[in-house]
């Protein structure tokens, strides 16, 4: 792989800020996330006036709102708007790609920009102590670890242009001072890398060799999380002490950028409003029901509905007001079945989902009393599963 | 009024009540605050006596608005059982304006309020309420509030139910030995008969007007800082600014029950095609859109029923004082019609009526 | 009107009574500002306070609602419902701030060109006043 080595002058989003004025000049608009007006936080702005740029993050300590949704905000369907490049994390990317496929979001002259992420602080620590964070994020943009970033975060193996379909990527090269790479993903993005006169044959092998690198720490991370996960979700017990605090209020399902509907199944009549006498047959039957009740119904259904998009960005975990564990259940039960299917969301554009497309001849292993494989097990292209001890076994 | 002295703590009053309800088959269910898992503490609709040993009615805090609760309950139809209710003065006022506005049904329902003296923000809690109990339990029995309540709460001067059939006196009151039950409607009055020891009694009003003028002092800090001057555009741009569009307050506000809210709909949206045109315009636009849109667009819908509460406050992942900016704007706009929401089930709200002489200031 | 402001008004007017004025007017060539963009509604009471609040964050300096004289309602009461919405509108923007001479409500009948004359004339001049309205320019509402 080539790009364009650019020294970091300043801060890394000052750099990244002079890339974004040089693509500016070569695109209708960008959508980057920017400091609001009371400096306390931040929010994603589409810009077309290059001043608005000063007020740009393009790498922002914490992503309160989910870059897909914001996209989303500006209608759904496929074309209408303008010429935009969309700065992203690579979740955000990715949760837009997958949206594109439901026709919820317009990527018809819209680009999308990704950056290396180091993760983003929870939203409600940064406001505590907004200067504070910011000088945190500028030691971690240097090389520093910091545990009080996501967890889900810290676990994120797709920090970078790994499996992402975007048009552009901007590597972050740590070092004093550091640079950045500007790649092409794809032939859009690579015009319009040239129009803009950011583009460059540089080696970046450095950079591949880091990457790399970090995605063993992530992958160990995730791998530990993981199993963590799998030791406190086990069973109904398991799944209730986890959501013990949950008031099912719904806020993960309404800031999450793959679950789209405007009227969400589990907020519909059919899922709350039910007729007294249901509820009371339902109160007499157990001895007691809770108001907003189906609380578990509400969580596995929704992974039934979204898991297999599910990006494991954390917005959902971010806006819990309970502190929940959300993300990192929903990632964790994503990835089995993700890996299930042989499926990564936002890998690709034309990458089918798997519940819209099949084979005729495949998943043999759920027939019958095959049972369910266990986690970790998948599928190939024969359909033999490759763990062959656990064939048969029912969890 | 009958007064009735029920043996223990409030929790302990209430457990008794609604036993002595059941066993007298009075009531088929109660729908209360109760210990669902240790530490956790939801609305559930008992129907096992064995189950009322986990209601927890006076605990400080209301992880929904029970007056919502009761509106999912009944919109359809009303309990076919008998069915106590114990709710909070705000979460009983909002069941009313739900009432009016056809989203819950009072059929079949006996209504238990308190004197209240206030819930903490459900996060504040989140390692657990055993802490804050004492210092509440203290405050409420000296009739103050205390820096640990929501803020709406230090401000509330509708602490005392209005339309309950019976009220659990929890106000300036030592409760330590025995609570006292008010029956306040005839309704009341049959349901408790044979609970305990009765005798006539009118509320404590010098105690309580004490409280209120303890509330009313809070108002300054808590409501009058988000005044006109302070906001303007820029002011709200600048109260509003980390919102994250999660519409977390609408949702938890008990009067605002659209299935589909005008803030979702197709209605709202950005149409693509009108965004270059709003970048022509301004330049620039923050996304998701419509973030002032819809908190101004939702004061105009529901300020006029607007209890203070104080759930949306509460539900804000990145606390933005929602309900002090609503709940002071309601006061004004519910005041310009001599209207309070909730103080009466059939009062209509005053969008939905209208004097032919009326506002002849308004319009020209 | 002095100075190069040209303002946008936005017009709600009820197709009974306050748009058959806004033609006569016109009809009549009586002279107004060329401010004023009018939407036809069947009665003063379709609108929602939404479409104020909407018309002034997208930009528009003044807006107007216009209806039937109270009592005179083609459909009766409606205007009487728009009475009491607008004093919730105008209650509103007043505490949180927002200018509500930027909004108005006004009772023009069929018959009264004149008068509607008079009501854009004088709105206008109130909205010149006032100046643009700041929400045109406001990026992050």
């Amino acid at each position: 792989m080539k790009g364009k080595r650019i020294p970091v002058d300043g801060s890394v989003n000052d750099t990244l800020r002079s890339v974004l004025a040089l693509l500016l000049k070569a695109t209708d608009a960008v959508m980057v996330p920017s400091r609001i007006p009371s400096k306390e936080s931040f929010a994603y702005l589409l810009i077309r006036d290059p001043k608005l740029l000063e007020a740009a993050t393009p790498l922002a300590p914490v992503m309160p709102v989910q870059g897909a949704r914001a996209l989303q905000s500006m209608g759904r369907g496929r074309g209408g708007l303008p010429g935009i490049l969309c700065v992203l994390r690579p979740c955000e990317a990715r949760a837009a790609i997958e949206l594109f496929k439901r026709n919820q979001v317009d990527l018809e002259d819209v680009l999308l920009l990704t950056i290396d992420c180091p993760g983003a602080f929870p939203t409600r620590d940064y406001l505590g102590n907004p200067e504070e964070f910011d000088r945190r994020f500028e030691e971690i943009l240097q090389g520093k670890q910091d545990d009080g970033l996501r967890p889900d975060c810290k676990s994120c193996v797709g920090f970078s242009l790994q499996e992402v379909a975007s048009d552009v990527h901007i590597g972050l090269l740590r070092g004093k001072p550091g640079e950045v790479a500007v790649v092409h993903r794809s032939d859009r993005g690579e015009r319009l890398l040239a129009d803009a006169g950011v583009a460059g044959d540089d080696g970046i092998s450095d950079w591949e060799a880091g990457v790399e690198k970090e995605a063993r720490v992530r992958t160990g991370a995730r791998d530990s999380a993981f199993q963590e996960m799998k030791g406190r979700a086990a069973g109904v017990d398991g799944f209730e002490k986890l959501f013990a605090d949950c008031v099912n209020c719904h806020n993960c399902m309404r800031v999450c950028p793959i679950c789209y509907c405007r009227q969400c199944f589990f907020d519909s009549g059919d899922s709350v409003r039910l007729r007294a006498e249901d509820y009371f047959a339902r109160a007499q039957h157990r001895g007691g029901i809770r108001f907003p009740g189906d609380m578990m119904q509400f969580h596995v259904g929704r992974m039934y509905h979204m898991a297999l998009s599910c990006v494991a960005c954390g917005a959902c975990e971010d806006a819990c007001p309970m502190d929940v564990p959300v993300s990192r259940v929903f990632a964790f039960v994503g990835a089995g079945v993700q890996e299930q299917f042989g499926y990564a969301p936002g890998r690709s554009r034309e990458e089918a989902m798997p519940m819209t497309t099949f084979k005729e001849d495949e998943l043999h292993a759920f027939e019958d009393a095959g049972g369910i494989s266990a986690p970790g097990t998948t599928e190939t292209q024969s359909g033999k599963s490759k763990d062959q001890d656990s064939e048969g076994k029912v969890e | 009024m009958k007064r009735f002295q029920v043996p223990g703590t409030p929790d302990e009053a209430v457990r008794e009540l609604l036993g002595f309800l059941m066993e007298q088959e009075r009531i088929r269910g109660a729908f209360v605050l109760a210990e669902v898992n240790p530490g956790g503490f939801a609305y559930t609709l008992i129907a096992d006596r064995q189950l009322l040993g986990r209601a927890a009615p006076t605990v400080p805090l209301m992880p929904v608005n029970g007056g919502r609760m009761v509106s999912r309950l009944t919109t359809l139809e009303p309990v076919p059982e008998p069915t106590a209710v114990v709710l909070r003065p705000c979460e009983l006022r909002a069941l009313f304006e739900l009432v009016k506005l056809g989203q819950a049904r009072l059929d079949n329902l006996l209504l238990i309020s308190c004197t209240c003296g206030g819930v903490v923000p459900t996060r504040s809690v989140l390692g657990g309420i055993d802490p804050v109990l004492e210092k509440h339990r203290d405050a409420l029995e000296s009739g103050v509030t205390w820096d640990g309540l929501r803020d709406t709460c230090r401000v509330c001067a509708e602490f005392v139910p209005k339309g309950a059939d019976v009220t659990v006196a929890l106000v300036g009151k030592d409760t330590r030995q025995t609570t006292d039950m008010l029956a306040e409607t005839e309704k009341g009055e049959r349901f408790l008969e044979g609970l305990s020891p009765s005798s006539e009694s009118e509320p404590d009003t010098g105690m309580l007007e004490r409280v209120g003028e303890e509330r009313a002092g809070h108002r300054p800090a808590v409501l009058d800082r988000f005044s006109p001057d302070a906001l303007g555009i820029s002011g709200l741009i600048s109260v509003f600014g980390r919102c994250i569009n999660c519409h977390a307050c609408s949702n938890a506000c008990p009067v605002c029950y659209c299935n589909t809210c005008h803030f979702e709909s197709a209605d709202a949206e950005q149409k693509p095609g009108t965004v270059s045109d709003e970048l022509d315009q301004r330049g620039g636009l923050r996304l998701p859109v419509g973030t002032i849109y819809y908190h101004v667009g939702r004061m105009l819908h529901v300020s006029l029923s607007c209890v203070g509460c104080g759930m949306c406050s509460d539900a804000c992942p990145v606390n933005i004082p929602v309900a002090s900016i609503f709940t002071r704007l309601a006061g004004s706009v519910q005041g310009m019609f001599d209207y309070l929401a909730g103080r009466d089930a059939e009062e209509k709200i005053p969008t939905s009526t209208f004097e032919a002489e009326e506002l002849k200031e308004v319009g020209a | 009107m002095a100075g190069d402001f040209q303002p946008t008004i936005v017009g709600f007017l009820c197709n009974w009574c306050s748009y058959a004025g806004a033609d006569l007017a016109g009809v009549s060539r009586m002279k107004m500002p060329a401010t004023m963009v009018a939407i036809r509604v069947m009665c003063s009471s379709r609108v929602d306070p939404l479409f104020v609040l909407k018309a002034f964050l997208n930009g528009a300096d003044g807006i107007l609602v216009a209806g039937c004289h109270p009592g005179d309602c083609h459909y009766q009461t409606g205007n009487y419902y728009t009475r009491r919405r607008f004093a919730l509108t105008q209650r509103v923007f007043n505490e949180l701030g927002l200018e509500t001479n930027r909004v108005r409500l006004s009772w023009v009948s069929a018959s009264e060109g004149g008068r509607f004359q008079e009501v854009v004339t004088g709105f206008s001049e109130t909205i010149v006043k006032a100046g643009p309205s700041p929400a045109r320019t406001e990026v992050f509402l």
